[in-house]
């Protein structure tokens, strides 16, 4: 019995093991990258916030200026301090000021981070899952009409201007982040398709795959077995740089008037300043989301371009 | 002479006017699912149930969906877009007057960003893994995070509001004191569009950039660059007149692809410096619910994209030697 568990365990370590070790070969070669590891902190900094807001606010979201969590009225005088430039215990605690309602503006930035890792992994990853199997089967049975069909949408999708496109679609289908992620990924699969599709070209062509062939593996199992998992550190670029560009998106659908106005987002917070009129006046209250939204985007973008490199080696 | 046979040319435009087809059959699709109709724009609660019958009459929404669909296709080919309830005039005249305020823009951020991208990129590749290099395209990839509107509000803030040297919206002078003759009128045109052009170069630079650096990158090793260097030429003008030429053939390829992002950027940057464009009737359109410009604009953008790629493929299969299309094969 203990054997057998023995053998069981040996065997399932020695499948494991090389896989194991292919990834830990890509962390050392993507840890040469200070860029890559720049974003990864980045992104864990901001995942914190997104994950742990309570801890890191310094007030609850319905905390107001003056008045704290309390029900109440702002007198006259206190209205006219707002948006209120950063405080620190005197009259009241907010490090980086507050807007003209008197909502703390660190909190808001706290609250917010959801939204965008949410928006960004959501159509990164989504994308992905539609344009790599899409990409895979165009280049594998490249030349067929079925690459044939599938080239024409892309190309038909290319041609349709993306913002208005979003535009359009979020105000059918009304403003929430479900949304605005769909509208987003209905244009952005195009980039991993096309690229994916290339990719695959080539890798049909090699010798494993055509000894797979000869040793009678279906298409599937050389697509799924074979090739998929040479494509994979690729595609992963490509959700990375997806991630980045929803972001963008959503602060510019945000700065447009299309935003969920149920939720907190970086891109609300600069609407807000927008329409409220005080972009010259509150440089505390325009500067922080601006900054936290490219973060966030170059965070991604750092990743995707250092694992470009672990996926594809350039000659040094 | 000429590379590009009659057939290739008819196969590209016959492709792009089947592809501006389908783009319009989607959008009449998408606009039908859209709750409301054309004339919600028009309908006051003070209206009787007798003239809104008479609305839906005369805009033909009670016709079967087929005929709506057909009368639709011809319209849009006739350049007839309807009349836009949210500013009173048929949508044609918004479109001509429109359009060619729009392409200025675009152009400008076209040429731009395809003049600053690939000179930098090409400097960035030749000399990859440099320090410098690490520098500039970290931070290029900073600049490419940022928001397109939030950078034009530092900028206008800057130059605007802070130094006062650019104005900060419209594409001219609102009521000109200066004698309008063609060179004040480019040269007022010129000081309008700085900043909303220099707001999106800051950020469009990179896409470019960043193909650039890569492909320059593969050609350094080629045996082309070698022998240039053999044949003892300074290292600039291996550069520059060997690697540069060839490494900017994918860089076109990606400017056809890029063209549609670009409509993005002018659609975000009308609206911030008001510049009186089609991207900034677009969101009022939406937002009103106005639903004839909305769709008349997404059609024309749409169709702006299709022509510019077909010029620019057009193009670039006439500049590349190697690419010969139309010929068996």
């Amino acid at each position: 019995m203990a054997a057998e568990e023995r053998s069981w365990y040996q065997s399932t370590r020695r499948k494991w093991e090389p896989r194991f070790e292919r990834i830990a070969r890509g962390w050392r070669r993507y840890r040469q990258h200070r860029m890559g590891i720049l974003g990864l902190g980045i992104l864990v900094f901001f995942s914190f916030w997104a994950l742990f807001p309570d801890v890191f606010a310094p007030h609850s979201p319905q905390w107001t200026a003056y008045l704290g969590t309390e029900p109440g009225r702002l007198t006259a005088r206190q209205v006219e301090t707002l948006p209120h430039p950063p405080a620190f215990g005197d009259p009241f605690y907010a490090p980086l000021g507050t807007n003209d309602y008197g909502t703390d503006i660190a909190t808001l930035m706290v609250y917010s981070a959801e939204t965008a890792l949410y928006i960004g992994f959501a159509a990164g990853i989504l994308s992905s899952l539609v344009g790599v199997p899409l990409g895979l089967i165009s280049g594998y049975y490249g030349d067929t009409w079925i690459d044939e069909t599938i080239q024409r949408i892309a190309d038909i999708t290319y041609s349709l201007p993306f913002l208005p496109l979003v535009i359009v679609l979020v105000a059918v289908r009304g403003i929430t982040t479900t949304n605005i992620i769909l509208a987003i990924v209905i244009k952005s699969w195009v980039n991993n398709c096309i690229i994916i599709r290339g990719e695959t070209l080539s890798l049909k062509e090699r010798a494993y795959v055509d000894s797979a062939k000869v040793a009678g593996a279906s298409d599937a199992r050389i697509v799924f077995r074979h090739i998929l998992p040479n494509i994979l550190p690729l595609s992963f670029v490509y959700l990375a740089q997806d991630a980045a560009a929803a972001i963008l998106t959503q602060a510019a659908l945000a700065y447009l008037g299309l935003a969920d106005f149920t939720t907190f987002s970086w891109g609300l917070m600069l609407q807000n300043i927008q329409s409220r009129g005080y972009i010259f006046q509150a440089p505390w209250w325009l500067l922080p989301p601006g900054i936290a939204i490219t973060l966030v985007a170059a965070a991604f973008y750092f990743m995707g371009f250092s694992m470009e490199d672990v996926a594809n080696p350039q000659r040094d | 002479m000429t590379r590009i046979s009659a057939k290739y040319l008819a196969k590209r435009v016959v492709i792009s006017y089947v592809t501006i087809l389908i783009i319009m059959t989607l959008l009449f699709i998408l606009l039908r699912s859209m709750p409301g109709n054309f004339i919600s724009g028009m309908i006051t609660p003070e209206m009787t149930a007798a003239q809104v019958e008479r609305l839906e009459a005369r805009w033909g929404l009670n016709d079967p969906l087929w005929l709506q669909y057909l009368r639709f296709l011809v319209n849009y080919q006739m350049g007839n877009f309807g009349w836009s309830p949210t500013w009173n005039t048929p949508v044609w005249q918004l479109v001509i007057r429109r359009l060619p305020r729009t392409v200025i823009l675009f152009g400008g951020i076209f040429i731009l960003g395809f003049m600053i991208g690939p000179l930098v990129g090409m400097y960035l590749g030749w000399w990859r893994g440099s320090s410098r290099d690490q520098t500039v395209f970290t931070g290029g990839l900073l600049a490419y995070s940022m928001p397109v509107f939030w950078i034009a509000w530092l900028f206008i803030w800057l130059f605007n509001f802070e130094l006062g040297w650019l104005p900060s919206a419209y594409m001219l002078t609102p009521f000109p004191e200066f004698e309008l003759t063609p060179l004040t009128v480019i040269r007022d045109l010129l000081w309008h569009i700085t900043l909303p052009l220099i707001s999106v170069a800051a950020v469009g630079w990179v896409g470019s950039m960043l193909v650039m650096r890569t492909q320059m990158n593969n050609v350094t090793d080629e045996d082309f660059v070698h022998l240039a260097r053999a044949k003892g030429l300074s290292e600039r003008t291996v550069m520059i007149k060997h690697a540069a030429r060839n490494a900017l053939i994918p860089v076109a390829t990606q400017a056809i692809v890029g063209i549609a992002f670009i409509i993005d950027g002018s659609v975000i940057i009308e609206n911030v410096f008001n510049w009186p464009g089609m991207g900034q009737i677009l969101v009022q359109g939406v937002l009103n619910r106005d639903f004839p410009t909305t769709q008349a604009i997404f059609f024309v953008l749409a169709v702006l994209i299709v022509v510019a790629r077909l010029v620019t493929d057009i193009a670039y299969t006439y500049l590349d030697p190697r690419i010969k299309f139309g010929e068996e094969g």
